[in-house]
Parts: structure tokens; C-alpha cells; sequence
């Protein structure tokens, strides 16, 4: 647990304002990943900030701040949800091996082609992610959106880095399959040429 | 990063299986180049990994359309002024 000592010289409260301030759409975006909620997630940022400005003196300089900030933003959404009795139990394992067939692979990549070349992409990518589950979503939202380290997104969600990689790959599946199925709700590609979709 | 033997082989189920730590330079300098060989002599899983890289670039870009915003940035920093911020 974090030591509560908010910062009383000018320079800390000047080192805030240029650190931790400026991060604040990051911040944003990952408790809008956490909450799936707009209002939730603006609860999420603005106690984010308080804990971290009260807290500022325990943040070693030199460090990521995003990591110290998406860590505690984390803490703050588990604590506000009690979500952490609540996390899904994910079977990891094997995920990689169904998912990397050759079939899969060709049925995704044919059905999202067209999609990638779309206008709307960006507000798919975010419908879909709003869908797939929270564990898979957080992951995929700080390594791929965020661009932390696998070791980084494994600090700031307390899960080893093992998983982190397999919650990514699932993720990233997941998000491909919703992003198909967006493509042909939007009739970029036909519905009924499946037959190459894997059962 | 990914511990594995150098001398595996990679054909197109592994290497489709192990794109992801590729792209997201997971593997040892030695796996990177032989998954990187395959790669580039397999018209199968070089389109594959042409495909992912465009995802995974895709995924990357919602970054410029989430934004936080502006009532929200004003009403940390009137919180945090309440908690003696004077920035």
C-alpha cells in the first residue's frame, strides 16, 4: 500500500503538473477500457489522480508513469467494483493452438481485408474491444494501444507475464472475430460465404 | 522472452503460432531469425504476418480518437486543487 504524502515544494507540484497531468488521456483510455462506462471511467481518472497526487512522493523519478498511474488506476476501478472477487477464471492454456490454425487464420484474414482498408475502422476496433471480455480487453488495451511491455502490463494487472502473452493473443483473436462480424453487419463482406469459418 | 531451442524447426502451424511474439520482439535473436527466414520464403505466412502487422497498426491507431475530455481535465484539476494542488 501506497504511503498518502502529497508533495509540498513547487517543484514536486511542477513535476506533477508536467509527469502525471500530461498522461491523462492515456489514463483515460485505459479506464475506459476497465469501466466500459463514461461516467464510471470518469470516476476511475479523477480518484486516479487524487491517490496519485497525494501519493506523489513515493513515484521514483526516471520511472514510467503511465505504468505507476494505469497501475493505480486499476486499484482504484478493483476497488470501486470489488471486481477482484469477481475476476473470470480464463483457461489460457491451448488457446494458441486452436486458434493459430491455418483455417482460422485464412477465415480472418480474408473476412478483415476489406475492413482494414475501411473508414470506420477506428470506431469498430473500439466496439469491438467494448465487447470481448474485461481480462482479454485490458491486456490488449496496454500493450497494443498503450504500448507497455508485456512486463509492464503484467506489473500493473498482478498477473504473470506468461499470461499476459496468451491473454494477448486470445484477445487480439477475439477482437479479429468481433471485427468480422462488424464487417458483415456493415455488408463490407457477405454473410453467407462461411464456409471456410472454423466450427 | 519466449525460451526456446534453436534447433526447432518452424513450419507454417509454428510459426502462425509464434507471429504474435515476433511482431512483439517476444523471441530470442535466434528464433527471431529463423521464424524470420520462414517468413519471408513462405508466400502463405508472409501475407499472414503482412495481415497481422496492418492489425496490429490498426489497434495502435484508436490511440488518436481517445482522448480525454476537456470537462473531465477540468474537473481533476479543480479536485485536485481541493487537495492542495497548485499547479
Amino acid at each position: 500500500m501506497m504511503t498518502e504524502t502529497a508533495p509540498v515544494d513547487a517543484a514536486a507540484h511542477e513535476a506533477f503538473s508536467a509527469l502525471a497531468l500530461t498522461a491523462i488521456d492515456d489514463v483515460y483510455r485505459f479506464a475506459r477500457s476497465l469501466t466500459r462506462d463514461e461516467s464510471d471511467a470518469e470516476d476511475v481518472v479523477q480518484e486516479t489522480y487524487l491517490r496519485a497526487f497525494r501519493s506523489w512522493t513515493t513515484f521514483q523519478t526516471g520511472t514510467d508513469v503511465r505504468r505507476w498511474l494505469f497501475t493505480i488506476a486499476r486499484n482504484v476501478f478493483l476497488r470501486s467494483k470489488e471486481r477482484g472477487k469477481r475476476e473470470v477464471t480464463l483457461d489460457d492454456d491451448g488457446a494458441e493452438a486452436v486458434d493459430a490454425s491455418e483455417a482460422h487464420d485464412n477465415w480472418v484474414r480474408k473476412g478483415l481485408d476489406p475492413i482494414l482498408a475501411s473508414s470506420e475502422l477506428g470506431p469498430a476496433i473500439e466496439q469491438a474491444l467494448s465487447e470481448i471480455p474485461d481480462a482479454f480487453r485490458t491486456v490488449v488495451v496496454l500493450v497494443d494501444v498503450e504500448d507497455q511491455s508485456y512486463e509492464a502490463a503484467a506489473e500493473v494487472l498482478g498477473i504473470p507475464v506468461g499470461t499476459v502473452r496468451s491473454r494477448l493473443f486470445r484477445g487480439r483473436k477475439l477482437l479479429q472475430e468481433k471485427l468480422i462480424m462488424h464487417a458483415q453487419d456493415a455488408g463490407l463482406i457477405p454473410t453467407s460465404g462461411d464456409a471456410g469459418r472454423p466450427s | 522472452m519466449m525460451q526456446e531451442t534453436s534447433q526447432e524447426m518452424i513450419d507454417c502451424r509454428k510459426a502462425a503460432a509464434k507471429l504474435y511474439d515476433l511482431l512483439d520482439g517476444q523471441l530470442t535473436p535466434e528464433i527471431e531469425q529463423k521464424l524470420r527466414d520462414h517468413v519471408s520464403g513462405c508466400p502463405h505466412c508472409f501475407t499472414l504476418a503482412d495481415f497481422e502487422k496492418r492489425f496490429l497498426g490498426a489497434i495502435k491507431g484508436i490511440k488518436e480518437s481517445g482522448c480525454c475530455p476537456e470537462n473531465l481535465r477540468a474537473k481533476v484539476t479543480e479536485s485536485l486543487r481541493a487537495a492542495g494542488f497548485r499547479g
